[in-house]
């Protein structure tokens, strides 16, 4: 018994130490996690900005940007006819002061049109002392949550200094932080004690072992007197005058109220199309394993005014950069940017009306940590994603790539 | 002493045994009945309970009562049958109560800052209150389950409105009308939570224009007549002696 007691005890303790004493803050969204060809094939976010990296509690931030919306839509994914501009942050330490889709606020979810491209801005107050991750997220009913590039943030301060004040239309300032928190403590409160009280006007007499050897003798009607059954009356219409008290108290409170609001949001508008300058046909592709490298043999055509060198190539939200073409300011997530990753087999100028046929290599560790790799276990193996031309005085010109992608293992 | 001679030695002992057999069967029954209703309404209600922009006037409505009429109905027949007690929904709600405030409280906003005012759970013990003195006035299943069952769906947003009515006053944020309520779902972001899987304000019911409420209510006190009549069989089930009467 002594050594069971013992072994018991340990275990407890085991479990206590394993489930209590160690737990560490999730710090990222699972972004890893998620099927290659939906990061890359679904939406593309670009042109991204965190405006800042360390803020004070109340302060906002913005992020900024772009994203297309991927013609090469997998079929495995519902199209994006119900989305929702999310960020992917864990749990509110920020508070959404604001969130728009071409700029119009979107509180609620919007259809997206394939093949289109749109600006988005999200405006974040800081609400929750730590650092954080910040993701851009687009939530697709029947395709579920696609995760862009992540960033860190440092919020400073206290929780305790945090106001979210906001003004109805009935004139009422308040601060949604601890608005309508007294009383819904207090009718929580007075109902459980309304419950409370019941049970205990039955408990206070003996409950189970007397009461059961009644009924199982057939004098079962003894055990509830007439006073029992006033005090039953009485409880039910309290409950009854209370409730009604209660609710037209709290309507004329509150004389105007109205439902949630809700519905999908339509006509989002989309950025014009900007047809790109230049084309590009994949003559093929292929992922060396081994080398975490991405190769393509790309035929490019230069249809516009200008002679222009490809800069980015951007997949997954993962950047592969030449910098001698290209390189970023923003403040990019390193992880995401492969500031050299880029490699040209001839990266001279294309000329307006030149067609040339090159060799490019897009390589960093980022294949593997990012889990991209894992596209050639898909069952359809097809890779996507943008390439940035720029031409001398800096314009840029994007086109996008969908193309199948053979596996290399030697 | 042998089995068949009595545990007890005087009149006194046998009451002080009995009444401390009933402090502890109220725990463990307050406490078995919390876990497992518990469970039950978080698999079934889920996030309409959770959240104050998914306590619409139709699902939300409609759909809470009926879930959790369940478990009242199989425990007021144990409790009825056996001990005529006219406690059991009640003690139902209030264990029911007692997990959700810890799990509101210590979850959502102790790990996860949600503010309480955004997470509380609905109020219950008004619509339990009618259950168990329609079943101690009327010593009837069936008057309980018709006219018990009706109160208990009908009563549940009247009962909860004092606090949802503050939450439901219009504010025009950044050119659009919203409730607080649903500024409070906007705000405080749920990653994993979109805003299209959220049921809300769902179905043809608009054509009854702003007196959506009753309708759902009503039909919800009708649904959970149905489902009070076939969970008390669930008490019934629960409440049998044979293996009692075997010993």
């Amino acid at each position: 018994m002594k050594v069971l007691a013992k072994w018991s005890m340990i275990s407890l303790l085991a479990a206590v130490a394993a489930t209590s004493l160690y737990a560490p803050t999730a710090s990222a969204h699972g972004e890893k996690s998620q099927a290659a060809f939906m990061r890359m094939r679904t939406i593309h976010w670009y042109d991204l900005k965190w405006s800042k990296e360390v803020v004070k509690v109340n302060d906002t931030v913005e992020i900024t940007g772009k994203f297309h919306v991927f013609e090469g839509w997998p079929e495995t994914v519902d199209a994006p006819e119900s989305a929702f501009l999310n960020i992917g942050i864990p749990g509110p330490v920020f508070i959404r002061k604001e969130s728009y889709v071409g700029g119009q606020l979107v509180p609620r979810s919007v259809r997206l049109e394939i093949g289109k491209t749109y600006d988005f801005k999200v405006v974040l107050k800081a609400r929750r002392p730590g650092d954080w991750h910040v993701h851009t997220m687009m939530n697709v009913q029947g395709g579920g949550p696609i995760i862009g590039p992540g960033k860190w943030i440092t919020i400073e301060g206290s929780m305790a200094d945090f106001k979210n004040p906001l003004t109805t239309l009935t004139g009422a300032t308040i601060d949604l932080e601890n608005y309508n928190l007294e009383n819904t403590y207090f009718w929580h409160a007075f109902w459980y004690a309304f419950g409370l009280a019941w049970i205990i006007y039955w408990v206070r007499r003996p409950v189970f072992l007397p009461r059961f050897l009644m009924v199982n003798a057939g004098r079962a009607d003894e055990l509830v007197s007439g006073g029992d059954k006033k005090v039953g009356m009485a409880f039910a219409a309290a409950t009854v005058l209370i409730v009604i008290f209660a609710m037209s108290s709290a309507n004329s409170k509150y004389p105007i109220t109205i439902p949630l609001q809700a519905g999908t949001m339509r006509g989002i508008r989309a950025n014009a199309d900007e047809k790109s300058t230049v084309s590009v046909k994949v003559e093929d592709a292929t992922y060396r394993v081994p080398g975490r490298a991405m190769r393509m043999k790309l035929t490019i055509k230069n249809n516009g005014n200008a002679a222009v060198r490809l800069g980015e190539f951007y997949t997954a939200s993962v950047r592969f950069l030449d910098s001698e073409v290209f390189r970023d300011t923003t403040g990019y997530p390193e992880d995401l940017l492969a500031e050299d990753g880029l490699s040209v087999s001839d990266n001279s100028a294309i000329a307006p009306g030149e067609t040339r046929t090159i060799e490019v290599q897009a390589s960093d560790a980022a294949w593997e940590v990012y889990r991209l790799a894992d596209i050639i276990y898909d069952p359809d193996s097809r890779f996507a994603g943008l390439l940035f031309f720029f031409d001398a005085a800096g314009n840029r010109t994007i086109t996008q790539i969908d193309a199948p992608l053979i596996p290399s293992f030697m | 002493m042998s089995a068949l001679n009595s545990a007890v030695r005087s009149h006194a002992e046998a009451v002080q045994v009995s009444r401390t057999i009933d402090y502890i069967g109220l725990f463990v029954f307050f406490f078995v009945v919390c876990g497992s209703y518990h469970i039950h309404a978080m698999l079934t209600m889920g996030d309409w309970d959770f959240w104050s922009d998914w306590k619409d006037r139709r699902l939300w409505v409609t759909v809470t009562p009926i879930v959790l009429v369940t478990f009242p109905a199989a425990v007021q027949y144990f409790l009825w049958e056996r001990f005529r007690q006219p406690w059991g929904a009640t003690v139902c709600v209030l264990s029911l109560l007692f997990g959700e405030w810890i799990n509101r409280y210590f979850n959502f906003w102790g790990w996860t800052y949600f503010p309480v005012n955004f997470v509380f759970p609905a109020i219950l013990t008004p619509g339990a209150i009618l259950l168990d003195t329609v079943l101690l006035l009327s010593g009837s299943y069936l008057f309980t389950a018709i006219i018990g069952a009706m109160g208990w769906g009908l009563i549940f947003y009247p009962g909860n409105w004092p606090i949802m009515a503050p939450l439901h006053v219009p504010v025009e944020y950044n050119g659009m009308l919203m409730s607080i309520a649903d500024i409070q779902g906007y705000n405080y972001v749920r990653t994993g939570t979109p805003e299209y899987i959220r049921m809300v304000e769902k179905g043809t019911l608009r054509t009854f224009g702003k007196d959506v409420a009753p309708v759902s209510a009503f039909f919800s006190a009708f649904m959970s007549i149905l489902i009070y009549f076939i969970w008390h069989f669930v008490g019934r089930w629960f409440a049998n002696v044979r293996f009692i009467k075997a010993s």
